[in-house]
């Protein structure tokens, strides 16, 4: 992916099967979410190609990637301020959902989907109304409205305590498992990532640098090198 | 399980009080006299214009000013088809006409947001004004039309309330239905409403070009109420800043609010124009710069703010 002279995601291959949690993780800037907006359509790759399911959808409009089952969170929320939450999950549902059926139906209508995030007794408050933690949990579960086969979670546990980050990440498993659902979760926070995900992908200036096991991926010095820059000498020397 | 929230409670009872309203309006050219009618009349074309308009700009927030191109249109094709066709059937086709050159610009043109997309809407209806002030000119010879065999008054108001009860009713559906969600979406979020599997290139040019042809009838219905038609009359901007204004005055996001205002507008209207003939303008400016100030909402959001000060 190339904006003017700039690369800012260059040569990065994931593959990913139904049922995997993977981590993305890396430095500010390293292109994760570009790779996100690439991965959702919202920006086109300048080279390179994207397929779900045997399907090539390089190139194609946002809409047709939902239809092909890739919903994605933001990092900054972004529900219809407007709409109240119900209305929120409600959207997935009547339109990228509407193409497909989950593999059972856990999660094939709004209530279920609201009280499975704790959101069941503001279902009727509007989006914009809800506190940013909820906000972001509204996120995912626009997301499931729209029925995915891959799940896209961008940054779904910044800003949150830790008590709640790691609700959030129970629900994140509880879904993989549920649905069966492929789910690339990208965090700027790496601990966080590390406890959950079982296979972790690392970025660095937009070039993959790592891929594996989060425990050998933490071991790997590139990783600790790029990542932690000189807050990883410190921590080495500390250590 | 709850159904979205839309202002009326359910569909067949607002397209039932939406029936009642109209045949009882259907009685009024034999109730009033023939100025009070060219008033209804005037309320009618109005409360048309400003709910269709409000059917595509109120959920996007996009700022249309295009609606004098639609009736322009529309008014030109009674101008040139009144001899040889049906008023009926010139009323039909305007308001094809109308959606189907809202179908060509929206194409073109929906990419744009806020006042981009307003000044080119502006700009496309004076392109419009000229291209037919040309094509008459040098090929008709003529710099206006005489309209001949026009109907009378009451049919002309007949075929405006049906129109009228025709776009009310489309409101109605279209806000229950899934292409008014996914309006609703992308007056929220376009990009978000992309990523959730709406093709909202395609969805803004099916609703743009549906609320065109309201606009488009309405002038091949009222063109008639002009003995001789030119360019620069029906394609009049301050037909397309009158529908927003009573749009917004009355509140685009409701059904109703437009409808009010619509009333409240064209009697206001004439009754400044009889009291104060120099001044009404002015009059007439100094209110709506009040009511933008002080109700944001529109006249619709009084009406909500009583119900919740009650609740």
């Amino acid at each position: 992916m190339r904006f003017g002279g700039l690369i800012a995601v260059n040569d990065v291959s994931l593959d990913v099967h139904a049922g995997e949690l993977v981590g993305v993780i890396g430095p500010n800037g390293a292109g994760k979410t570009t790779f996100f907006h690439t991965l959702s359509g919202v920006l086109k790759p300048s080279a390179g190609r994207l397929s779900i399911a045997g399907d090539d959808l390089t190139g194609r409009p946002p809409h047709v990637f939902a239809a092909h089952g890739v919903a994605r969170t933001f990092q900054t929320p972004r529900v219809f301020r407007e709409m109240s939450a119900a209305d929120n999950v409600r959207f997935g549902l009547e339109f990228a959902g509407r193409l497909r059926r989950h593999a059972h139906d856990a999660f094939d209508d709004v209530e279920t989907i609201l009280g499975f995030l704790g959101l069941a007794q503001v279902a009727a408050v509007p989006a914009g109304a809800l506190t940013p933690a909820r906000q972001r949990l509204l996120e995912i579960g626009i997301a499931l409205g729209a029925r995915p086969r891959v799940l896209l979670l961008d940054e779904v546990a910044a800003g949150l305590t830790h008590t709640e980050v790691d609700a959030t990440a129970q629900l994140i498993r509880r879904v993989r498992d549920e649905l069966g659902v492929a789910v690339i979760w990208i965090e700027h926070a790496v601990r966080v990532l590390m406890d959950y995900v079982e296979r972790v992908a690392v970025l660095h200036q937009g070039v993959k640098i790592a891929d594996g096991d989060p425990r050998a991926v933490a071991r790997d010095g590139a990783v600790i090198e790029a990542y932690l820059g000189e807050d990883g000498e410190a921590q080495r020397a500390a250590a | 399980m709850s159904r979205r929230d839309v202002s009326l409670r359910s569909v067949p009872t607002a397209l039932g009080a939406t029936l009642v309203c109209g045949l009882a309006l259907v009685t009024l050219p034999w109730l009033l006299s023939d100025f009070l009618l060219a008033l209804a009349l005037s309320c009618l074309m109005f409360a048309a214009l400003a709910v269709s308009w409000s059917m595509f700009c109120g959920p996007t927030h996009y700022l249309s000013l295009a609606t004098s191109a639609f009736f322009g249109l529309g008014a030109y094709v009674t101008a040139w088809g009144l001899e040889s066709m049906p008023y009926g059937m010139a009323v039909l086709l305007g308001g094809l006409v109308g959606a189907a050159f809202a179908a060509a610009i929206g194409t073109l043109v929906l990419h744009l947001r806020g006042a981009y997309f307003a000044v080119i809407t502006f700009g496309l209806t004076e392109l419009t004004l000229h291209s037919i002030t040309y094509f008459e000119k040098s090929y008709a010879n003529t710099a206006g039309r005489i309209i001949g065999n026009a109907p009378e008054t009451p049919l002309i108001y007949w075929t405006v309330l049906a129109v009228t009860v025709l776009s009310v009713a489309t409101a109605i559906v279209v806000r229950a239905s899934r292409l008014g969600f996914a309006l609703r979406g992308i007056g929220g979020d376009e990009e978000r409403a992309q990523t959730l599997g709406v093709n909202t290139r395609r969805v803004k040019v099916i609703a743009f070009s549906l609320s065109a042809f309201f606009p488009g009838a309405l002038g091949a219905a009222m063109a008639v109420r002009w003995t001789y038609i030119e360019p620069l009359s029906v394609f009049n901007p301050f037909i397309g800043f009158q529908t927003v204004l009573i749009a917004m005055v009355g509140g685009a996001q409701t059904l109703i609010g437009p409808i009010i205002s619509s009333v409240f507008f064209s009697l206001l209207t004439e009754f400044l124009r009889l009291r104060f003939p120099y001044a009404f303008l002015l009059v007439l400016g100094a209110l709506l710069i009040v009511l933008v100030l002080y109700l944001p909402g529109g006249l619709a959001s009084l009406l909500t703010r009583r119900a919740r000060s009650h609740a």
